[in-house]
């Protein structure tokens, strides 16, 4: 199913019978999830376009580092499925549910059949990838930050570590890309597996932030968004991270 | 004063030992050298290439500075600095024989360069072709135009591009 084809059910959910849905991801994971794919992607174009788009690279970056430190904080005071003390398991039940996983499909169709625990939220594995990710991206953009290009370009605190230190965090800004892309294709990959061995859409329930009432207990349901909590943080972050941008030392273009 | 000149006699002795030492070791290290081409030679455009680029890297970013918002175009500056680059870039050509091929940490150049020569020759050739434009551009537009900013980019992203095709980052 394609992002448009959601956004087209996601039209039509409107008009669904109430009931038919519950709510699972509050309005704010969900920006916060599509607002750092597009800073991911326009993050790696702008370096591929090459020197002269390095400010909008920049601004990539400054988007990455406040969702991500905005997912923190939402983490611990966000909605029911949002907060990391209800979808972080242990390890004992992670590996349950992986063990659960493999087994379920390679017994597809017989009888009993361990089918792996469901989860209206984030299930284990996925909490691990969530905690990747946002472990990742964060250390991605920060080091960005110090980083140059030895050429006319420095990050935004540049002016706060030697040329050497700027060079390995440069060095480690470089070779971290790698990873966290295998880390989101391996992330796609999962919700691509959901929507064909488990017939779950996931990239819907993303968007629309419902899922069939099937797979969310009543009282499992949010209700609502906090909204204006998650305004406020998010702009108390952005300014937090402006204020520490524009006290910067100045670095002289001239003489890096 | 006997035991003056018995120490002047014993330092003309040590001294003319060292002399013989360090003449001996001086022929014994020139009979030793690699021969043209291998590895001194190697060393030495390494150094050379490094001494360039650095060059290069201080001149450059100085009018490259002029790409980012808020800079204020001096042409004297801006003519003086792409001039050096331009003569600065024409000394590469030298600086990469097969034999500076060494690694790290004497070299940040990638064996890539060497392995992938045509490609790397055919970069360096565009980015003094580039800087050529440059010089032509600065000298007709004498100001921070936008054809000059073309001109200046492009040479700034052949910089982007080598390092990371050809740079230990």
């Amino acid at each position: 199913m394609t992002l448009f084809e959601d956004v087209a059910a996601l039209s039509k959910q409107r008009r669904a019978p109430a009931g038919a849905e519950r709510q699972v991801w509050d309005l704010p994971v969900r920006f916060f999830h599509w607002t750092l794919v597009v800073a991911f992607v326009t993050a790696y174009v702008t370096n591929r376009l090459g020197v002269a788009y390095f400010k909008y690279h920049v601004w990539a970056g400054y988007t990455v580092i406040v969702l991500v430190a905005f997912r923190l904080v939402w983490g611990l005071v966000g909605t029911r499925h949002a907060r990391f003390w209800n979808f972080i398991r242990g390890p004992r039940e992670t590996l349950v549910y992986a063990r659960d996983l493999v087994l379920s499909k390679r017994r597809k169709g017989g009888n009993g059949a361990a089918e792996s625990r469901h989860y209206a939220g984030h299930n284990p594995l996925g909490a691990i990838m969530v905690l990747a990710l946002l472990v990742g991206l964060g250390t991605q953009a920060t080091l960005g930050l110090f980083a140059n290009d030895e050429i006319i370009n420095t990050g935004p605190l540049y002016g706060y570590v030697t040329k050497s230190v700027s060079l390995i965090f440069t060095s480690v800004h470089r070779q971290l890309f790698y990873w966290l892309a295998g880390a989101v294709a391996l992330h796609v990959l999962a919700v691509i597996g959901h929507r064909v061995f488990k017939n779950e859409n996931l990239v819907r329930a993303m968007i629309t932030g419902r899922k069939p009432h099937h797979a969310v207990a009543a009282g499992e349901a949010i209700t609502s968004s906090r909204v204006w909590l998650a305004v406020v943080v998010g702009l108390v972050l952005a300014l937090a991270l402006a204020y520490v941008v524009g006290h910067a030392p100045l670095v002289d273009s001239a003489e890096f | 004063m006997s035991s003056q000149r018995f120490s002047g006699q014993r330092a003309a002795v040590a001294a003319l030992v060292l002399c013989l030492g360090a003449g001996g070791s001086l022929i014994a290290h020139a009979q030793n050298a690699p021969a043209p081409g291998g590895l001194n030679a190697g060393r030495q455009a390494a150094d050379e290439r490094k001494a360039v680029f650095k060059l290069i890297g201080t001149n450059f970013r100085s009018v490259g500075a002029l790409l980012k918002d808020g800079a204020q175009y001096d042409a004297a500056n801006a003519t003086k600095r792409i001039e050096r680059v331009n003569f600065l870039a024409g000394l590469l050509n030298e600086t990469f024989p097969d034999a500076s091929n060494i690694g790290e940490p004497d070299t940040k150049a990638k064996p890539d360069v060497w392995t992938h020569r045509a490609d790397f020759d055919k970069s360096l050739k565009e980015f003094q072709d580039h800087l050529v434009t440059l010089v032509a551009v600065n000298d007709k537009e004498k100001g921070l135009t936008e054809p000059f900013k073309v001109a200046l980019s492009a040479v700034a992203q052949d910089c982007k591009s080598c390092h990371d095709s050809y740079r230990v980052k």
